[in-house]
């Protein structure tokens, strides 16, 4: 018993001892502490003190130059500019206003500027800087660079601006940039820490906007007492983004964008006439508003704003997109810089909406230019074969409707390479009918409708390619055969981007593959499209058809091919309003003297040469009028300036 | 009257004050993190720090048999809990947090005490024989293991070593003898490989970058950086409240809770900082001092173990904001912003009062069945 005590006393030393060495390990260790803490804010205070200043006013993350765009040629579509703005910190100038107004008498400063300034230097920190101004001009420059060293607390800094010198020419194409949204801040909040950062918000500069974007880099300057830059210590310099490559051809689109924009109508060039025409013509208002000056002249004889719509070249070979214009294009310099709210307004309330992509984006009938779907799907099908006759009375009765072709007198019977290229309607109805929906669906598929297109562009639609299914899905109802007839020519449901038009002409002259479009020339993979699986039997006869609406003696666009090298091509004539009956026995009126928003839309799909075919062209021209005397033309002539730059 | 007064005078008056006070400062500090503004943080942390007096005071009320006798339970409850965690748990990138109503509750924090707790009981029966068997001190170590490494696959790194170091400590005072300690030790570096296997990529990332801050300035390796910065030039007498550029321009990184410290060091200089680490040692002092006083082992345990994990906490702190020891995520207890782990100082705090107004009674006493 006695014994136990005594243990137990022991133990309970023990402890006391144990506490005591805990005690002694903590009073060490906080020694430590109370040391470290004297090395930090006595023994290397002023060194700390040096980096706290320079955080204050200097050190900074470096916003890297974002990588530069070019066309084929190396020609700049989208570059950066340095520029500098001037900015003041009170904590250093002592005396803010007395210093703004000695900067007033070396820069453009404004009374309100400095009361601006002093207002929003008033409502933060006195050692965080406030900026004076900003984009200095060369003069400001060297005003400042020879006295500002006498200033305190005044500093420079240098930064991009991004430039596109193509503007309007490539606006769709490059996208732009414009100051992080805060949703992109959420995303990775580091940006935020990047002055000036500028992220791509459409276009190129958004589908390459990791690869464009640069590495951010840190630079800490040096300050002495009186606020004046020692040295600059570069910790980590900035990476610039990689460059990108496009297949695009500078001159091509240029010569597209002009063409397209010009119609088949007069440039105004005489002042005097603009004047008049404006003053009495709302919608060449605002078309000017918009920075958009091209008049034109039309066979009417009214002053009338410039076309729109897209055209599109492609290398067969490789896919490679040499032009994709939209028209009416935007400028995207705009963007790069703090939008003006006049400027965003005259984009929006624009009555043609310049912001739209047409090429990816714009969703058309595809018309009759869909006629080469259902006649290869027919031919596949064994629905008909090369001369199987079908007799055009100029219109058709189903059910109890009345369908009509476009030539009311009829074309009489024809084969399908006729009614190809006379765009017979009854012949497309029939055949239609006959081969039924799903199979013209499938056929539309391998030639890329209703697909997209491969270009990975943010915002590119992807139309409607109907069948069964589709219909039942999205109406709830069941397809009927009038469905059918109307599909039979490219209209009702089936709605294409002028994108995926080229892609369909691009495969039906290869033949062979899936031609897939690119846009980035750096991409070297090598180009191996899937094949096509369409027989080559059905695809002579369609493409003998597309010949003959060039080449052949009735031929739609017989006036407009290409001696040197020859065109195969179809055109198409969309309808946007539907015809009534009154319409109809009163007497179609032409589309040159309907009001704008009535008329047809001008469609033509073409590639050259007609043998060993190497470009496929499409133009698509909103409320053009025809697809033969409006597009066709537009259509050989870019291909023929193509074939010059490029050679065939 | 007399009686209670009596049992008032017994209280730890100096530690209770203290602590009061580094609330007070706690609350000031994290004013100034939210640049001058009560909210969202400075009011929360007073209201939370009344909230944590209440606790106090609830468990000075409890028998000291209660706790004494429900250790274990409360030890199993709060393994339950960790466990339920990984079910039921949330956070970023990590399951740290359970919702209780509007409140959320970070369960790691009080698993401490529940460590030390069950620690304390399970010394408090062992015979001064069995103190000196080395199988007497397996399942003690069983009782760290388990909580350790279900709060390290959480994963939180910093309070799955707090817990461990804290039990060590626990262990250390119920007094192993010192043979064991150097097998322990021994055992320990073998397992080090195993533990660098398991991390997580992020952790790897803040030990590497611990040795090499300078590699990655924009991130983890910035808040050192910056945290260095802060301190270093707030100097002797510091910039000043609420003006440390540093922290008030956001270069110093979660300065209303792991950096705290930092920011204080800024706008206070070295003789704020000094201050703070006085009045911490003043409260671990005190704690071991009363240990003393206590008849039962028990209650000693219980200190020593209190006392332990605080200065466990103020320690890692510290030495990670001045960049001795890599950033784990550990925050500076009472001052910090944080719910959880403010309630816990305040309960830790109730237990070691309760030892002290019971000091008188020995072991066996303890052990008495509470309905006699």
């Amino acid at each position: 018993m006695k014994n136990k005590r005594k243990l137990k006393k022991e133990l309970i030393q023990r402890m006391g001892r144990r506490n005591f060495l805990v005690a002694g390990g903590q009073t060490l260790l906080g020694v430590l502490l109370a040391g470290r803490l004297y090395q930090l804010q006595i023994a290397q205070n002023e060194g700390w003190t040096r980096l706290s200043d320079s955080n204050q006013f200097n050190v900074r993350s470096v916003t890297p130059a974002r990588g530069r765009i070019f066309d084929e040629k190396n020609r700049l579509l989208a570059g950066n500019t340095e520029t500098y703005s001037l900015s003041i910190t009170p904590l250093q100038a002592g005396n803010l206003k007395r210093s703004l107004y000695q900067l007033s008498q070396l820069v453009d400063l404004k009374e309100k500027d400095i009361k601006d300034i002093i207002e929003q230097a008033s409502r933060q920190p006195r050692f965080m800087a406030v900026t004076v101004k900003d984009e200095l001009t060369q003069r400001d420059l060297s005003r400042l660079a020879i006295r500002s060293p006498l200033m305190n607390g005044v500093s420079f800094s240098k930064r991009y601006r991004r430039i596109y010198p193509q503007a309007h020419l490539t606006g769709h194409i490059t996208g732009y940039v414009s100051p992080v949204t805060p949703r992109e801040l959420d995303e990775d909040p580091r940006w935020g820490r990047l002055p000036n950062i500028r992220t791509g918000k459409v276009g190129i500069e958004q589908a390459l906007e990791h690869n464009l974007r640069g590495a951010p880099g840190l630079d800490r300057i040096e300050i002495n007492a009186r606020g004046k830059a020692v040295r600059i210590i570069n910790d980590k310099s900035p990476v610039q983004g990689n460059d990108a490559r496009l297949t695009l051809n500078m001159e091509v689109q240029a010569y597209a964008y002009n063409r397209l924009r010009a119609g088949n109508s007069e440039i105004v060039t005489n002042t005097a006439d603009i004047q008049r025409a404006l003053q009495s013509n709302e919608e060449l208002r605002s078309h000017f508003a918009a920075g958009d000056n091209l008049v034109l002249r039309d066979a009417n004889d009214r002053f009338v704003p410039g076309e729109s719509g897209s055209a599109i070249v492609m290398d067969i070979r490789n896919g490679n997109v040499i032009s994709m214009v939209s028209a009416p294009s935007y400028d995207p310099n705009q963007f790069s810089e703090r939008l003006l709210t006049r400027d965003w307004k005259r984009l929006s309330n624009h009555p043609r909406t310049p912001l739209l992509n047409r090429a990816i984006s714009g969703l058309y009938a595809p018309g009759s230019t869909f006629k080469m779907v259902v006649a290869a799907a027919a031919l596949e099908a064994g629905v008909i074969t090369e001369s199987t006759r079908y007799k055009c009375e100029g219109n058709m009765e189903f059910g109890d409707r009345k369908f009509h072709c476009w030539f009311d007198d009829g074309h009489q019977s024809l084969n399908v390479k006729q009614a190809l290229e006379r765009s017979c309607d009854i012949y497309f109805y029939e055949i239609a009918l006959k081969t039924g929906i799903n199979r013209i669906h499938d056929m539309a598929k391998r030639l890329g409708l209703g697909a997209p297109s491969g270009l990975n562009l943010p915002f590119e639609k992807l139309g409607i390619m109907p069948n069964r299914d589709w219909k039942m899905e999205n109406r709830g109802t069941v397809w009927t055969p009038g469905e059918t007839i109307v599909a039979g020519i490219g209209q009702g449901f089936v709605l294409t981007t002028p994108m995926q038009l080229a892609v369909m002409t691009a495969r039906l002259a290869d033949g062979k593959k899936a031609v897939t479009p690119r846009l980035f020339a750096d991409d070297d993979s090598p180009v191996d499209f899937a094949p096509l699986n369409i027989s080559q039997s059905v695809l002579k006869v369609v493409k003998k058809g597309m010949e003959q609406v060039l080449n052949g003696p009735l031929g739609t666009a017989r006036r407009y091919d290409l001696d040197e090298v020859g065109l195969a091509g179809k055109t198409g004539t969309v309808q946007v309003k539907r015809i009534t009956k009154e319409q109809r026995e009163a007497g179609i009126i032409d589309n040159i003297d309907r009001p704008w928003k009535e008329r047809d839309h001008a469609l033509f799909v073409a590639y050259a040469p007609r043998k060993n075919p190497r470009y496929a062209a499409v133009v698509v021209v909103e409320h053009g009028g025809s697809g033969s005397s409006m597009a066709a033309p537009i259509a050989r002539d870019i291909l023929a300036q193509t074939i010059k730059i490029k050679g065939v | 009257m007399r009686f209670f007064m009596t049992r008032l005078l017994q209280l730890p008056w100096l530690t209770i004050g203290c602590v009061l006070l580094l609330s007070l400062i706690g609350a000031l500090a994290l004013y100034s993190a939210s640049q001058g503004s009560w909210s969202p943080w400075a009011e929360r942390h007073i209201v939370r720090a009344a909230a944590g007096v209440v606790m106090m005071i609830m468990i000075l009320v409890i028998p000291i048999r209660y706790i004494y006798q429900s250790s274990y339970l409360i030890f199993v409850g709060a393994l339950i809990i960790l466990l339920a965690l990984q079910a039921i748990g949330f956070g970023q990138g990590a399951t740290r947090w359970i919702a209780i109503g509007p409140l959320n509750f970070q369960p790691s924090e009080p698993a401490k005490l529940a460590v030390v707790l069950a620690l304390a009981r399970y010394f408090s029966a062992r015979t001064p024989e069995q103190m000196n068997s080395f199988w007497t001190y397996i399942p003690a170590f069983v009782m760290v293991a388990l909580p350790f490494s279900l709060v390290l696959v959480q994963p939180d790194l910093g309070t799955s070593l707090m817990i461990m170091m804290g039990g060590l400590i626990v262990i250390f005072s119920a007094g192993i003898p010192f043979r064991y300690i150097a097998l322990v030790t021994m055992a320990a570096l073998a397992s080090m490989p195993l533990l660098w296997a398991n991390l997580y990529d992020y952790q790897k990332q803040r030990i590497l970058t611990f040795f090499n801050p300078e590699d990655d300035l924009l991130g983890a390796g910035f808040q050192i950086t910056q945290s260095k910065i802060a301190l270093g030039s707030g100097g002797i007498f510091g910039k000043g409240f609420l003006m440390g550029s540093q922290s008030q321009l956001n270069y110093l990184p979660e300065k209303q809770t792991d950096f705290v410290f930092t920011m204080i060091g800024e706008e206070f200089g070295l003789i704020g900082n000094l201050v703070i680490l006085t009045i911490y040692f003043l409260i671990f002092y005190s704690i071991l001092r009363l240990s003393w006083r206590i008849q039962h082992r028990f209650g000693r345990l219980v200190c020593a173990g209190v006392s332990g994990m605080l200065f466990l906490y103020v320690f890692v702190n510290v030495a990670m904001v001045t960049g001795l020891v890599p950033v784990v995520g550990v925050p500076l207890p009472l001052i910090s912003y944080g719910g959880t782990a403010m309630l816990t100082v305040f309960i830790a705090l109730g237990l070691v009062n309760a030892m002290a107004l019971n000091s008188d009674l020995e072991d066996e006493d303890l052990r008495l069945s509470i309905r006699r």
